[in-house]
């Protein structure tokens, strides 16, 4: 074959022989049997982003290397083109159509999946038979050459190029004609790990990203959104542009996670110019180190006879506005027979028991109390005889309460974006709208009297 | 069911499993049936598209010859200029077709015609710029015309090497969305021209200069060199033109190329940076720091295919480019993307990859395996410590990348490092202590791998693991054969087995130590599975086994049971226990073990294994002990014959009792030359010919009445040697030929069964009996088993067996003395209602050809004569009838026309019809024109 570039179809193979072969690779078949050796073999490596299916067995021909995205029950899959000699295989980095095959899979899944990350059954079957034709557009004779446009995103009033002397981006498929509109969205989510103990460190870090949406007329038009931190603010790490980023200053990019010794002084201001695509897109992302944690809490479960006796107290930070659109602590209880009385005081907001009588959650609303500080306290009797969930991390004393919460129109570390920092270069005044949020994303308080699973930064 | 639902059941039939597709017709027919349905002026676009599909996904498999090839793109050329301008998606599907079928059936290689043809439209095509002609409308026909092209150049190197300067205006002049397309073209022929260029041993300014300002012809002649282009990085030396070269002209296309860069999406954009890096490459003059404007920009990009580029941009310049400063920034980012919380998995699997991969400027190896930056300390990579909460893969690349990263380290820091590593060991181990689910469990034992491959040598920490994974196994015994993988690979990928031992020594302790009560039936099982295992390490002693074994048979009702099962798996350690070399220590204990199993187990097949096994324990030596037991290999030919591995599980059954498989050809089908006069179907019947003015036809169409008339070919050959087998397989009795149809045309074949075949004999005749579906050609898979003078048995496969389109011919089948008149009748209404397509399967066709040297009539002779139905005298028109099983028929009438013969052609199936053409197509073959006309 000349040119397989990447050869991709609806399903490329045939259902009979390498389809089965890639389920047993991702693990997927005879899922009642314990062991299987050419599924759960310790030798084959599972760590790389491209599995190998060997085709007649062990020291048979193998297809190599089948680059895999699941999703649910959505399993994407592309075979780069390798070009260069059989043997010894090539290293995954020295191929060019691996990138390129891992850039069209997200493409693909955020073309079928879309933003939510789960369509509708019939919203997919109708993206899927959508496939071929988006495949042949930016994939032709298996080459790719863009990523499908992700699903959902259709740029309102476009008029097509001018064709006037300046260039027209390819990743830009006409104009906008009408109102100009910037619409800059800063999210940050905020990741935690606390333990109430001295012997293991809390960890805690934050994540952001822009999205932005620009309406405004022109071929190449000039946009810039500037970040600002507060004086003392710590700088943002691991930043990652878009493309469309037309330059960027050194300094910008110097500030690492990884580096303990980064004592750089840039704290911003964090200026992005772009050209704006007509679709939303990510302008750009970042990680960031803040002194503390949005809340702190501390988790205490002791057993009691046939009982849990459990305390737990949070304190918001004084930096965070005090307004939350929700606010929720879900505090679980595993390999325990489903939750009998539940004998527990909440000192604001209010307490429930899940239908499943294995979870408890402290729905603590949009305020905490002008203390800053709420306490449960109380005690849990399993008296039922039905086994409730099981999980093999949490045993004995193992336990966390995990904390669901998001703040509109705040961000944590006044990481800032408003009106005054986004700058459009165009003849007509442009409607400027930011918003912000702080949200939680695994953010768990472990019960200080058990063992927690480590997972610290040393 | 429309005709739109139709196709595309067939085509969804067909993508699945082309193979299965195909065995109920034929690639040529279902090619025909593709071909006709675009031709149908009444089919929407988007069924033509499916139908095109087919061939963008399966060229090779419709189009098996460049011939085919050539003409299947003719084909599409036609629809193509047929298909209306509005029908924009379907014309630049089939160009895609057109341009896939020329590159894979060879066409373009080749230097056909239409490839030819092809190429000169698709530049008129580009160059057609005047799109406002017929509006925007029209723009994706150009984009895939040079998607096209680019293909095609990257498919035949050099082929648009004296085009460049007409390309580079055309770059130049595109502002809409298209100039990408262009872009790509233009500089992927300016690699190509200067690639080929360097192959050339004194290259002057002026050649160097006509390469920009080529205006000429395709180079057509460029492929010959047999240029396979591979990226430089794959290349042990990258090719250089000489130093000294004019490279003005050159450095500014560069520049603009890449200042234009940006405005390309982010895939093509990094195949475009990829391109200029390897001309950068191999142009002296040039220097890599024209890239230096780009770089900031790259190394912030969150596109996964650019930071890709820029690493191939390190690799291929390393310092004459990026400064050690810029080295360690490009590492910190790609640590920092490889743990991005905003990243998706692939994409940081990705990146660790590339980490131990990274393209160091001063590499202190360079073997390609996977090693770690020197750069990369622990502090770097702290933030990719595993933790229990990664996904499967992300841990264990994780893992990975962290034991390399501490078996580097200093002292004081790797052993923090790597008790950090072993802590996570030990959390995962004991989640599957507490139950944790099968795809965590083969997750740790992934991890326990790795870390015993990196640090088996530190022996506190193995001797820990070990002692971890015994408390464990007593509780959880299901994780036997967990625990025998681990020890096999470990023992496999480390010259050192001693660990492998230690555990296996530590599990058999377990097992010892186990309270009786925890011997349960199920469990047992999985012991017996480990304590078998334990039995093949020379270096453990196996007395407390074999008490064990002994006790459990005795205090438990396990005999009285006599499950066979447990049985067995009880004499498969036994097995093991023979082959023991310290079985002189524990010699009375196995026999009196035997003993107890073939007097009190309750399973007669047990019970005599058992006593086989003591049999051969009490009377051999050790020695003569272990060659028998040693399991044979292919090709020992003294061990398969060993009647002794007569053991149970999957250890295979005693060798004699084995077929053995020979690779080679043994036997092999000889077609019988033979008379078409003789061909009969062989059940036909006398007919009475008394009546007279009978209508014929129904006379002849009433014998298929009764079940199975003329539903047989019957086809003749030698069963022979094949050439140059073994003596062993001179004289070879008791064949049985075993026939697989490859497709689903034809019932399945009976096995036949031949006495013997010796080498110096004539060879036995076979009739093969095919019971034809669809008269198809078809293909026969024969495998014989067979047996040698030794008394082995043996299968070996036979060379395929191929059935012609000609053989499965036979005459009318009509008696014998049947008059002429009465077939002629039948020919003539049979030929009526095809020609009144009826039944609604018949067509009617033309073939034409002129005589060569042979004459016609020697022609007929040679081909038609068991066939013809006319009075052999006639010299003006001749009749010919071929009868196909179960009911075909084909009609020829051969005419002797002014300037050409003509064979008018009539069946009743018209799906015959390109079978037809191809048979008759062969056998005129040396006479000149061919005309087809349907």
């Amino acid at each position: 074959m000349p040119n397989p570039w990447l050869e991709l179809s609806t399903w490329p193979f045939q259902r009979t022989a390498s389809y089965k072969l890639l389920l047993t690779e991702l693990g997927l078949v005879d899922a009642d049997k314990p062991y299987v050796e050419v599924r759960d073999d310790c030798a084959r490596q599972h760590r790389s982003p491209a599995v190998e299916l060997r085709l007649d067995g062990p020291g048979g021909r193998t297809l190599w290397p089948l680059l895999t995205f699941t999703q649910g029950a959505l399993i994407l899959a592309c075979l780069p083109l390798v070009e260069a000699p059989p043997e010894p295989r090539p290293p995954l980095p020295s191929l060019a159509s691996v990138s390129q095959g891992l850039a069209l899979l997200s493409g693909l899944q955020d073309f079928l999946c879309g933003p939510g990350g789960k369509p509708e059954p019939d919203v997919l079957a109708s993206r899927l038979a959508a496939l071929p034709s988006v495949l042949l557009q930016v994939c032709p004779l298996g080459r790719p050459l863009d990523t499908p446009p992700p699903a959902g995103s259709v740029p309102a009033a476009v008029a097509p190029s001018p064709g006037g002397a300046q260039k027209q981006p390819a990743w830009k498929a006409g104009v906008h004609r009408g109102r100009v509109v910037v619409s800059v969205a800063l999210t940050e989510k905020v990741r935690s790990m606390q333990y109430g103990k001295s012997s293991q460190q809390d960890i805690w870090d934050v994540y952001g990203m822009v999205m932005c949406k620009c309406e405004v007329e022109g071929v190449l038009p000039n946009v810039s959104v500037t970040l600002t931190l507060p004086p003392n603010g710590s700088p943002l790490q691991d930043i990652l542009v878009h493309p469309c980023v037309t330059s960027l200053d050194a300094s910008i990019l110097t500030a690492c996670s990884v580096d303990e010794n980064d004592c750089s002084a840039f704290s911003g201001p964090y200026k992005f110019p772009f050209s704006p695509p007509l679709e939303l897109f990510r302008l750009c992302s970042y990680t960031s180190q803040v002194p503390m944690p949005p809340i702190l809490g501390s988790y205490q479960l002791k057993a009691e006879e046939n009982h849990l006796k459990a305390n737990v107290v949070l304190k918001l930070h004084e930096s965070v506005k005090n307004s939350f659109e929700y606010y929720e602590a879900h505090i679980p209880f595993f390999n325990q027979n489903l939750m009998g009385s539940v004998e527990v005081k909440v000192s604001s907001g209010q307490l429930e028991v899940s239908k499943e009588k294995s979870l408890l959650v402290w729905v603590l609303g949009q305020k905490f109390p002008k203390s800053r500080e709420a306490a449960l306290e109380g005690t849990v009797h399993f008296s039922g005889t039905v086994a409730g969930p099981t999980d093999p991390l949490c045993t004995g004393l193992t336990a966390y309460i995990k904390l669901y919460f998001r703040v509109a129109d705040a961000v944590f570390r006044y990481c800032r974006v408003d009106q005054h920092s986004v700058q459009v270069y165009s003849s007509a005044k442009p409607r400027i709208v930011t918003t912000r949020e702080l949200v939680s994303s695994e953010y768990y308080i472990w019960n200080s009297t058990g063992d927690a699973p480590v997972s610290l930064k040393i | 069911m429309t005709i739109t639902d139709l196709w595309d059941q067939k085509i969804s039939a067909f993508q699945l499993s082309p193979s299965q597709f195909l065995a109920t017709t034929t690639s040529e027919s279902f090619l025909a049936e593709l071909l006709h349905e675009l031709r149908n002026d009444k089919a929407n676009d988007h069924l033509k598209i499916l139908l095109v599909s087919v061939l963008l996904d399966h060229p090779t498999i419709l189009c098996p010859s460049s011939s085919v090839g050539e003409e299947t793109a003719l084909e599409l050329l036609s629809v193509f200029s047929h298909t209306p301008q509005k029908s924009i998606i379907l014309k630049c599907n089939v160009m895609l077709a057109i341009t896939n079928v020329i590159i894979c059936t060879s066409c373009l290689a080749n230097h056909t015609k239409m490839a030819e043809d092809w190429l000169d439209l698709l530049f008129q095509m580009i160059q057609d710029t005047n799109d406002y002609r017929c509006g925007l409308s029209q723009q994706p026909i150009r984009a895939t015309a040079c998607d096209c092209l680019r293909e095609m150049e990257t498919c035949s190197p050099g082929l648009l090497s004296q085009k460049l300067e007409a390309l580079y205006l055309l770059k130049q002049q595109e502002t809409t969305v298209l100039h990408q397309s262009y872009c790509m073209l233009y500089t992927l022929g300016l690699k190509n021209a200067i690639r080929i260029l360097t192959t050339q041993k004194d290259v002057t300014d002026l050649e160097f200069k006509s390469i920009l300002g080529g205006n000429e012809g395709f180079a057509w002649k460029s492929n010959q060199l047999g240029l396979t282009l591979l990226p430089i990085n794959m290349m042990v030396q990258v090719p250089r033109l000489p130093p000294g070269l004019d490279c003005k002209e050159l450095k500014s296309i560069m520049s603009s190329l890449l200042e234009e860069s940006y405005l390309q999406t982010p895939i093509s954009q990094s195949a475009l940076l990829r391109e200029l890096v390897e001309v950068v490459a191999m142009v002296p003059g040039l220097s890599p720091t024209l890239f230096k404007s780009q770089l900031l920009r790259l190394f912030g990009t969150a596109d996964v295919s650019l930071m890709h580029a820029t690493l191939f941009m390190k690799d291929t310049f390393t310092d004459s480019l990026f400064t050690a400063e810029d080295e360690n920034f490009l590492l910190k980012r790609l640590v920092g993307t490889a743990q991005h919380p905003l990243l998706r998995i692939p994409e940081k699997l990705f990146y660790m990859e590339c980490i131990l991969h990274f393209p160091e400027n001063r590499p202190i190896s360079s073997s390609g395996e996977e090693s770690l930056p020197v750069l990369v300390t622990p502090r770097l990579a702290a933030s990719l410590h595993p933790t229990v909460f990664n996904d499967s893969a992300t841990m264990l690349c994780r893992l990975n990348l962290l034991c390399l990263v501490h078996l580097e380290a200093d002292e004081g820091e790797a052993d923090k490092g790597i008790r950090y590593l072993f802590e996570h060991i030990m959390a995962l181990l004991k989640i599957i202590d507490n139950d944790g689910s099968r795809e965590v469990v083969v997750t740790s034992f992934r991890a326990l791998f790795i870390f015993l491959m990196h640090f088996n040598g530190m022996e506190n920490l193995s001797e820990k693991v070990i002692d971890k994974l015994c408390d464990m196994y007593s509780r959880h015994s299901r994780l036997a054969p967990n625990l025998i993988g681990l020890a096999n690979r470990i023992q496999e990928h480390l010259d050192d087995p001693v660990w492998s031992v230690k555990l296996l020594i530590g599990l058999q302790k377990c097992i010892m130590e186990m309270p009786p009560l925890q011997l349960t039936i199920h469990n047992l099982s999985w012991h017996l599975k480990v304590l078998k295992r334990v039995a093949q390490e020379g270096q453990i002693t196996q007395r407390n086994t074999i008490y064990l074994l002994l006790n459990i048979l005795i205090n438990s009702n396990l005999c009285e049971r006599g499950n066979w099962q447990v049985g067995n798996a009880v004499l498969a350690v036994c097995r093991n226990l023979l082959e023991h070399p310290s079985i002189d220590q524990v010699f009375i204990e196995l026999a009196d073990l035997l003993q107890y199993i073939s007097v009190h187990y309750d399973d007669t097949d047990i019970k005599d294994h058992a006593r086989f096994y003591y049999t051969l324990l009490t009377n051999l030596s050790w020695e003569k002990l272990a060659g028998v037991l040693v399991k044979g290999l292919d090709g020992g030919r003294a061990k398969e014959r060993s009647h002794s591995a007569i053991m149970a599980e999957n250890e295979g059954i005693a060798s004699n009792l084995t077929v053995h498989k020979t690779n080679r050809h043994v036997l092999q089908l000889i077609k019988v030359q033979e008379e078409a006069s003789q061909r009969s179907s062989g059940s036909s019947e006398l007919l009475e010919t008394t009546g007279e003015a009978k209508n014929w036809l129904e006379v002849y169409q009433g014998q298929f009445h009764t079940p199975g008339f003329g539903s047989d070919v019957n086809l003749r050959y030698n069963l022979t040697h094949a050439k140059d087998t073994d003596p062993l397989f001179d004289k070879v009795f008791t064949i049985c030929l075993h026939f697989e149809l490859k497709d689903s045309n034809y019932a399945k074949v009976n096995d036949i069964h031949v006495p013997c075949v010796f080498r110096d004999r004539k060879p036995p005749e076979v009739k093969v009996k095919l019971k034809p579906f669809q008269p198809y050609p078809t293909t026969l898979c024969v495998s014989a088993v067979f047996t040698t003078q030794d008394g082995r048995s043996w299968h070996s496969q036979l060379p395929d067996v191929s059935v012609s389109f000609p053989e499965i011919f036979l005459p009318l089948p009509l008696p014998p003395n049947t008059s002429c008149e009465c077939k002629e009748q039948v020919f003539d209404r049979i030929w009526e209602a095809a020609a009144s397509e009826n039944p609604d399967k018949s067509a009617i066709s033309l073939f034409c050809f002129k005589t060569g040297d042979e004459s016609l009539a020697d022609l007929i002779k040679a081909h038609f004569q068991g066939y013809l139905i006319t009075d052999q005298q006639s010299k003006i028109l001749w009749k010919v009838l071929f009868f196909l099983p179960p009911m075909c028929h084909v009609l020829l009438k051969i005419t002797q026309a002014e300037d050409a013969i003509q064979v008018s052609i009539a069946t009743d199936n018209w799906e015959l019809l390109p079978f037809v053409n191809s048979y008759l197509q062969n056998i005129t073959d040396h006479c000149s024109t061919t005309v087809t006309d349907d």
